[in-house]
């Protein structure tokens, strides 16, 4: 058989009617957030990476830059705070130097 | 949406370099189908949910070998075809108790998205659960089909494929597939009016 019976197409559009249903068919499901998660399960974190749910070792670079980081901004704290320190204030109210009184001779 | 020859071959590109949003506008643009394919196949929205991600994989992990010898479109439904094939084979296997997804009307969308239809839009609210009905029933009905008719008739009618496309999708003959579409129909339309007739009683 080379051609679809005329009324077999008509059968078709009743079809295509019906499983319209009464609105507007099923909603589709978000399938993109369950393909991304698949794929990175199975690639072990290669694609769609989101830095933590795959990953089976610690990061040890980010140690390294955090503990870095932490340095250069302690550094640059002090530098900007060191010349708003000045020199020390002086103590006015120092304690005379003890004078030693050496005992009359009787 | 179908892409241009020229923006497709662009796109096929990018796809094969594994670009991961060239990924997600593909899945984006044939998400919609493709699940619905799937659910018009297996007849359980987890199934056809769960299966439409894994189409996707395959895509990803099979772009590379992808010719353009067809368009990315059909290939892609081939891809889904041939999963959901394989799927059915199994539950059936496992005589998995067939969840009747059309039951659940509350999973409408017009029901329950906020954005979706509201009573008031409804002209006749009889005619919205009569088409609801008339549909459960013609879907259990696909479901009665074997798959390779239910395959033929899910593409064509439902998804308004061309006997081209067709043809790419199940690797059949023109006449071939034109008799089993015939013949999916028929069956149909006579499971149809039995189980209407029954209703009727």
């Amino acid at each position: 058989m080379s051609e679809v019976p005329e009324d077999s197409e008509e059968l078709a559009a009743e079809l295509r009617t019906a499983l319209k249903g009464g609105g507007a068919g099923p909603a589709p499901p978000d399938v993109l957030a369950g393909f991304q998660r698949k794929l990175r399960e199975r690639s072990g974190g290669k694609f769609y990476e989101d830095g933590w749910s795959t990953s089976r070792h610690p990061p040890k670079s980010t140690y390294l830059i955090t503990s870095l980081m932490m340095l250069a901004v302690l550094g640059l704290i002090y530098a900007l705070l060191a010349p708003l320190s000045g020199e020390p204030v002086p103590v006015e109210n120092m304690p005379q130097p003890v004078q030693i009184i050496s005992p009359r001779p009787q | 949406m179908e892409l241009e020859d020229k923006e497709e071959a662009r796109f096929i590109a990018r796809l094969a370099s594994r670009d991961e949003r060239a990924f997600n506008e593909l899945v984006v643009l044939y998400q919609e189908r493709v699940f619905r394919i799937l659910l018009r196949m297996l007849g359980r929205r987890d199934e056809a949910e769960d299966m439409a991600q894994e189409v996707f994989v395959q895509v990803f992990k099979a772009v590379g070998t992808f010719r353009g010898d067809s368009k990315l479109s059909t290939w892609i439904y081939r891809i889904a075809v041939n999963l959901c094939k394989n799927r059915v084979k199994y539950l059936k296997r496992r005589r998995s108790e067939a969840q009747d997804e059309y039951e659940a009307m509350a999973e409408r969308s017009p029901m329950t998205s906020g954005g979706g239809v509201t009573s008031g839009d409804v002209a006749r609210p009889d005619h919205l659960v009569e088409g609801m009905q008339l549909e459960r029933v013609v879907q259990s009905c696909i479901m009665e089909l074997e798959p390779d008719f239910r395959e033929v008739l899910v593409l064509r009618d439902v998804e308004d494929l061309s006997y081209e496309e067709l043809c790419e999708v199940t690797g059949l003959p023109d006449g071939t597939v034109k008799s089993r579409l015939h013949r999916a129909r028929a069956m149909l339309k006579q499971a149809v009016e039995r189980r209407m007739g029954d209703q009727a009683k």
